[in-house]
């Protein structure tokens, strides 16, 4: 760095000398390194519009489709008895029993959300509870609880699903039960393993000895610093769910085949998808756009929410520019990465 | 056992108190295979309204020894009394009640507070967890409590990351002074602060003190820092009291080699006697807690160390021509003007690596 960049530093300060430093919370912080994050702030947006599609679906499909179960043999498919390609009519086309696919679609990402922000909520309600518990009761019963997580995780959720599906019936409340007792278990092991750094911290001690109670340290202590990885991790585990509900739907052991569905038109598709590319294009291109956005969300945030992760490091590393927009200054700790520690 | 006092009446009396940390292996089934010998038979009493500073290295067990007496560790052996009752089986309501009486400061001011929570809501926790004051009286006494350690009353609603170092040592002081203790002890409260925040912090804590005529139990590795404060100082060596003393005649007098050792090592202000002074450089590290020498725990680097060391434990008592309350633990105390810099230990120095035992 030469001598005059030094000098275009230090500048500013001279020029406004009034300005007064106010301080900044740790999610005013993250905030603002979030606002920063183009792919993060895009990723958000294309998910408020996946989310305002799925709540207004039956406005949508009234205006640009028909109604996304009704077949239609006779205008929904052309002389041959093959799906219409994408038009005025069918703007992503018919499949083949001339059902309109952006309304199939469109409704699609009503089960794919449902089933993935559900399943996350319960996924997270259990796993952060098992984890408090198993990482401030350190002992057998931490021994206990971290050998069952690992026993779940190294089961195969697949066929586990599948067997569900061929005893008590494919539903979506299947699906979700499935997802959320195997995803918990992610959740429950990296809130265990913050909840005993946290643990260590002197503030717990602090509390300790001044008489608080082991739920109060739980709930006013520790858990508002268990906030940041939570929320990294169920920006991680929804797009996870979503694909995993897609594929027992693809595979027959997921959500009803009547119900438009994203997996289920994947699954149907297959046999139809050398005369009509878009019946596969279609809910593989949505599939893809919700899950990518999703992680690309939960990478900023991440980002965001622990301004020491590599990524960043990396980025300021190679450019002067961008070092300096991240130079915010920092609580240690404020942020709780999922990886690393 | 030796029970040194100081005159007055005893607020704490620490009587024979070893704390131990078991070494575990095993996935479910643990089993012990070794223990850290933290704080291995110290016996100290502490005086109403006095200051007792505790000195030594890292490692030596005084931070244990603070949480043994707050009650955050739970003692392996001895009793603490605190006000006549004994404490180390407290439980429940007796314990909370206890804990009203008993506060500590911590080391790291950036550890312990709780970096999402408004300041005035940790300074409030006391009187929250304790059922004490409510609504806009909580708010009241928390602002008070910011003025008297000297904190702007308007910064109620800031987090602590708002703060430098300085003033959030001041926020754990107006923590603890929350609800009036009799006893606070400080574990190292200004080591991590810069010298100029360190004298600040230091005589806030003098005033308070004098104000509300309160007893601390000052631990820290700063011997500068802990003679200006200190009524009394005991050096700790490997979780044993080396040496007892008034604080005076600590630092002009000591008689522990280990304490000669340590003085020799802090710095002077004055550059002449800097220059004059011998430093005394031990050999070796601190030997491992999991595994400590026989005898005398300081024989392995002591310079004057003989056979009888190595065998026979010293007790810790009053020297010939020392007043009562100086008493320190060795067979050979150090007389004044001794020469301790040149002096090479007569006996085979035994390793002081740390060993664990292989399981």
């Amino acid at each position: 760095m030469s001598l005059t960049e030094l000098e275009t530093e230090v500048a500013p300060a001279d020029a406004e000398p009034t300005r007064t430093i106010q301080g900044r919370t740790p999610w005013q912080l993250a905030w603002a390194r979030l606002r920063q994050d183009k792919v993060a702030i895009i990723s958000s947006i294309i998910i408020i519009v996946i989310l305002l599609m799925a709540i207004f679906a039956p406005v949508l499909t009234h205006w640009f489709g028909t109604d996304p179960t009704k077949t239609n043999t006779n205008t929904g498919l052309d002389a041959d008895g093959l799906p219409i390609g994408p038009s005025a009519d069918h703007l992503f086309g018919t499949d083949h029993l001339g059902r309109d696919i952006f309304s199939r679609a469109v409704y699609g990402a009503r089960v794919s959300l449902e089933v993935g922000l559900l399943s996350t909520f319960f996924a997270t309600i259990v796993g952060v509870t098992i984890g408090l518990l198993a990482g401030y009761f350190s002992g057998w019963a931490d021994a206990v609880i971290s050998r069952l997580l690992e026993i779940v995780l190294s089961f195969p959720y697949l066929i586990v699903a599948l067997v569900a599906a061929a005893t008590i019936g494919p539903s979506k409340t299947m699906v979700i039960v499935v997802i959320a007792s195997f995803s918990f278990a992610a959740m429950a092991r990296i809130v265990r393993g913050q909840v005993i750094a946290i643990k260590a911290r002197e503030f717990v001690e602090a509390a300790r000895s001044l008489g608080a109670s082991r739920l109060r340290i739980l709930v006013i202590d520790i858990l508002p610093n268990l906030l940041a990885p939570v929320i990294v991790l169920v920006t991680l585990l929804i797009p996870q769910a979503i694909v995993t509900e897609s594929t027992l739907t693809f595979l027959g052991a997921g959500v009803d085949i009547r119900i438009p569905s994203w997996g289920g038109m994947l699954s149907e598709s297959t046999q139809y998808y050398r005369v009509a590319w878009w019946y596969l294009f279609v809910p593989s291109g949505m599939l893809l756009l919700t899950t990518l956005v999703f992680n690309l969300l939960g990478d900023g945030v991440r980002d965001a929410l622990d301004p020491r992760s590599e990524r960043i490091m990396a980025r300021a590393g190679k450019s002067g520019k961008t070092s300096r927009r991240w130079r915010t200054p920092s609580e240690p700790g404020s942020a709780g990465a999922v990886s690393g520690r | 056992m030796s029970e040194p006092t100081a005159g007055g009446d005893v607020l704490v009396s620490i009587q024979d108190v070893y704390k131990h940390f078991p070494i575990k292996q095993g996935i479910i089934f643990q089993k012990e295979i070794a223990r850290v010998h933290a704080v291995d038979g110290v016996s100290l009493d502490v005086t109403r309204g006095e200051t007792l500073g505790i000195v030594g290295e890292t490692g030596c067990g005084k931070s244990t020894l603070a949480r043994c007496v707050t009650g955050l560790h739970p003692v392996t052996g001895g009793r603490i009394f605190f006000d006549g009752t004994d404490i180390t089986g407290l439980r429940g309501s007796r314990m909370k009640a206890f804990r009203r009486d008993v506060q500590m400061i911590f080391q790291d001011p950036y550890g312990s507070l709780n970096p999402r929570r408004r300041v005035g809501s940790i300074i409030a926790d006391p009187f929250v967890i304790h059922k004490i004051a409510d609504g806009a009286e909580r708010k009241r006494r928390v602002q008070e409590l910011m003025e008297l350690v000297g904190l702007n009353p308007e910064h109620y609603n800031r987090f602590p990351a708002e703060f430098s170092g300085g003033q959030r040592q001041r926020i754990g002081v107006a923590r603890a002074l929350a609800l009036r203790p009799k006893l606070i002890v400080c574990d190292e409260p200004v080591s991590a602060l810069d010298v100029s925040i360190q004298a600040q912090v230091i005589n806030l804590l003098k005033d308070l003190q004098k104000e509300l005529g309160l007893t601390y139990i000052f631990i820290a590795h700063d011997l500068s820092v802990v003679r200006h404060v200190s009524d009394r100082v005991a050096v700790m060596y490997l979780g044993k009291v080396a040496e007892l003393s008034e604080s005076e005649t600590l630092y002009e007098r000591p008689r522990h080699p280990y304490t000669n050792a340590l003085l020799s090592a802090a710095s002077i202000a004055d550059p002449d006697r800097s220059e004059k002074r011998q430093r005394i450089v031990l050999s070796g590290d601190v030997p491992s807690p999991v595994n400590p020498p026989s005898g005398c725990r300081f024989h392995p680097r002591c310079p004057k160390a003989q056979e009888r060391c190595v065998t026979e434990e010293p007790a810790l008592v009053a020297r010939h021509g020392d007043p009562d309350d100086h008493v320190a633990a060795c067979h050979f105390p150090v007389e004044a003007g001794e020469q301790l810099t040149h002096e090479r230990s007569t006996i085979e120095q035994q390793s002081t690596e740390p060993t664990l035992p292989s399981a």
